[in-house]
């Protein structure tokens, strides 16, 4: 019949043997670049995360290696130096009870991020379990951690802290850390479990399957990289949602109290000098806002980043 | 041609009563579904509950023999994508039979699936989703030889260049990753991906739909090649009814979760006989501008498979229908899928009215329509 060859010819392409790569003439030059030298160049782009990456990376640095420096000294009290202005070895003056404000802000600073990053290890830990369970195992099963997720969200979270607090030890830096990464992982489960619902259906996963993959493999080696997205947004929101509740705890004097130093209890000592020194809760306060705003810039650079479609501009 | 008919739903035979033992090898078809259900629940309200079901495959039966190639068409939402996965056990299937090898793995899982899972692959529509992004491509190629344990790491390397030397790839590309690729070349790297185990079977969904016009070709003849030199059955689901005939033996055509025509590729195209076929084969374009195209064009659309028609699910739209005078039956019976030649299985209840010469004088007369498409009702 006329129409069926015309179709053939109109199909078939003349010498195109299989082996005959017809769409690359030659061998390509440019040279490979692994999948975490892209991600480095995606994220060089955005300008914000570098700069938020710098400023970390400096208080980083400043919090852990000034206390190592100076020692106890960030809780020595000087009855001679009370309220006494700035100098060159105390930068930022000294309080009320004579303490160099400098370097107390810098082991303030550390035990906060200790405790931030602590804690979204947690948070990341029990909510990708919990996330990635729901999502791939779906139906009852997604429906049952889901509806716990909701019974944990539903819960006055400062309230759950400050009772754990009460309970086990105020003042214990490891106590705040469980308590707030036990009640602070429910957004890190839903944003896993949304990412693992898609992911479930998506062809690569169908082809792992189809391969005779386990579910192990499934899980980690396919669907957990591909959802490393929101996971690292999860981590970024939780490392200034921890920092904020530790300084709130604090504040409320059941997380960190003095001698040891905390943002929380800096802040709390600096509200009685609030009209006689406000310049006492800016420190703590200005730092407060730098790790949380870092923390947010570096969680979208990451997330654009780690996201092997987004294109390298010029 | 003359193909020595097999049905597609076979007699009791010796399969069927001895499950256990196992009949000649050479002799059964590769893959033979009987009576395939798949039901979707449709949840809603609060409590989730189910509150309609969508009947995607209903009742399908066929058969893959061995070394063929079995064309399956069909709008979208027919089922025929559910059909391949079915098939495969990527999804579950809610009643029926899939005898893989003569052997049901309907109701396999796990570990007992798994010796199976390496017989059967799949090559999938979009070239882009396909391909974890993260994983270079060598590794994904030869992540089927990790998990089935084959050969140590130098072999697998060695399989795995071999592979892709198969189906056009150069050996630097291992290294590369999957968005450094064109789309031709990612439907390679999957084609690579699927037939590095030495499957049996390979479902190919839709595998060329994504494509370029002059690539589509190119990924055609690779697979024609392959399967002479892999000794290859395919599945091959397509919407493109020019796609199908130049690769399948036997065509399959669904309409709504069932099969409407199951026939040899010449006979099919020579002659289709269900109204439903003999509209899709109007639909396609012929390349040459002297000639008028006529057209069947049916009227409506698809029917939702939540609520299909009673009777012939083509029914509503059925023009050969119309042109009988509207008879009771289509709407009240459902036709069985019969013979009605040899190696032609037609699912109409007046397969033998719906001649060619029917179709001639629907088309003379809807010709005289001036300006509008023949539309025959």
């Amino acid at each position: 019949m006329e129409r069926v060859e015309l179709n053939r010819e109109g199909l078939v392409l003349p010498a195109t043997a299989p082996n005959v790569a017809a769409d690359h003439e030659e061998i390509d030059r440019t040279p490979v670049r692994t999948y975490w030298q892209l991600a480095r160049q995606r994220f060089v782009q955005h300008r914000l995360a570098v700069i938020a990456l710098v400023v970390l990376v400096v208080l980083v640095a400043l919090a852990y290696i000034v206390p190592l420096v100076t020692g106890p000294l960030f809780g020595r009290t000087n009855l001679a130096k009370i309220d006494a202005p700035a100098t060159l070895e105390a930068p930022l003056g000294y309080d009320e009870l004579g303490r160099n404000t400098a370097v107390r802000l810098m082991k303030a600073t550390q035990t906060s991020l200790t405790i931030g990053f602590a804690a979204v290890l947690i948070i990341v830990g029990v909510g990708s379990l919990v996330g990635s369970i729901a999502g791939y195992m779906g139906g009852i099963v997604d429906n049952l951690l889901m509806r716990f997720v909701d019974i944990v969200l539903s819960l006055p979270v400062l309230f759950i802290i400050l009772m754990i607090v009460a309970l086990f030890g105020a003042g214990n830096v490891w106590v705040v850390i469980i308590a707030i990464g036990i009640t602070g992982w429910t957004l890190a489960a839903r944003l896993i479990r949304a990412e693992f619902l898609a992911l479930r259906e998506a062809d690569f996963v169908q082809a792992a399957r189809a391969l005779g993959a386990g579910h192990r493999r499934i899980v980690l080696r396919h669907m957990l990289p591909a959802a490393m997205a929101p996971l690292v947004v999860a981590a970024a929101l939780g490392v200034a949602d921890s920092v904020i509740t530790e300084a709130a705890l604090s504040f409320l004097g059941f997380g960190i109290s003095s001698p040891e130093a905390s943002l929380g209890n800096m802040l709390t000592n600096a509200q009685e000098y609030f009209y006689s020194a406000p310049i006492r809760a800016v420190y703590p306060g200005l730092v407060l806002v730098l790790i949380v705003l870092c923390a947010s810039f570096l969680g979208d650079g990451l997330r654009d980043a780690l996201d092997p479609r987004q294109r390298i501009g010029k | 041609m003359t193909i020595v008919s097999q049905p597609p739903i076979p007699e009791p035979s010796v399969s069927a009563a001895h499950p256990s033992s196992r009949p000649d090898p050479a002799r059964t078809p590769l893959v033979e579904v009987r009576d395939l259900v798949k039901v979707f629940p449709v949840k809603g309200g609060v409590l989730q509950r189910t509150v309609a079901e969508v009947r995607a495959v209903d009742g399908v039966s066929l058969t893959i023999r061995r070394g063929e190639t079995l064309g399956l068409v069909g709008e979208s939402g027919c089922g025929k994508t559910t059909v391949g996965r079915l098939i495969l056990r990527l999804i579950e299937p809610t009643s029926g039979q899939i005898l893989f090898d003569g052997r049901d793995i309907a109701r396999l899982s796990g570990s007992a699936l798994k010796p199976y899972r390496r017989r059967m692959q799949i090559i999938f529509q979009d070239p882009y989703a396909s391909l974890d992004p993260r994983t270079p491509i060598g590794d994904s190629i030869g992540e089927g030889l990790r998990i089935h344990g084959i050969g140590n790491p130098r072999e697998r390397r060695a399989k795995v260049a071999k592979m892709m030397d198969m189906v056009g790839l150069q050996p630097y590309h291992a290294r590369r990753y999957p968005h450094e690729f064109s789309g031709g070349q990612r439907q390679r790297i999957g084609i690579a991906r699927a037939l590095v185990l030495e499957p049996d079977l390979v479902v190919c969904d839709e595998p060329v739909s994504a494509l370029d016009v002059s690539i589509q070709a190119q990924v055609l003849n690779l697979l024609r090649g392959l399967q002479r030199e892999l000794d290859l059955t395919y599945l091959f689901i397509a919407h493109n009814m020019g796609v199908v005939e130049h690769i399948s033996d036997r065509v399959a055509v669904m309409y709504l979760g069932k099969i409407a025509e199951l026939a040899d590729r010449s006979a099919i195209y020579r002659d289709p006989r269900h109204p439903y076929t003999q509209a899709l084969m109007s639909a396609i374009p012929i390349p040459d501008p002297e000639r008028r195209r006529q057209r069947i064009i049916l009227r409506g659309d698809v029917p939702s498979p939540v609520d299909p028609p009673s009777g012939c699910r083509f029914h509503p739209r059925c023009w050969l229908r119309e042109r009988l005078g509207n008879p009771e039956i289509n709407a009240v019976e459902e036709p069985q899928l019969r013979q009605i030649s040899s190696g032609q299985w037609v699912a109409c209840h007046f397969a033998e009215e719906s001649t060619r010469q029917l179709i001639e004088t629907a088309h003379r007369e809807t010709d005289g329509i001036e300006g509008s498409a023949a539309v025959i009702s």
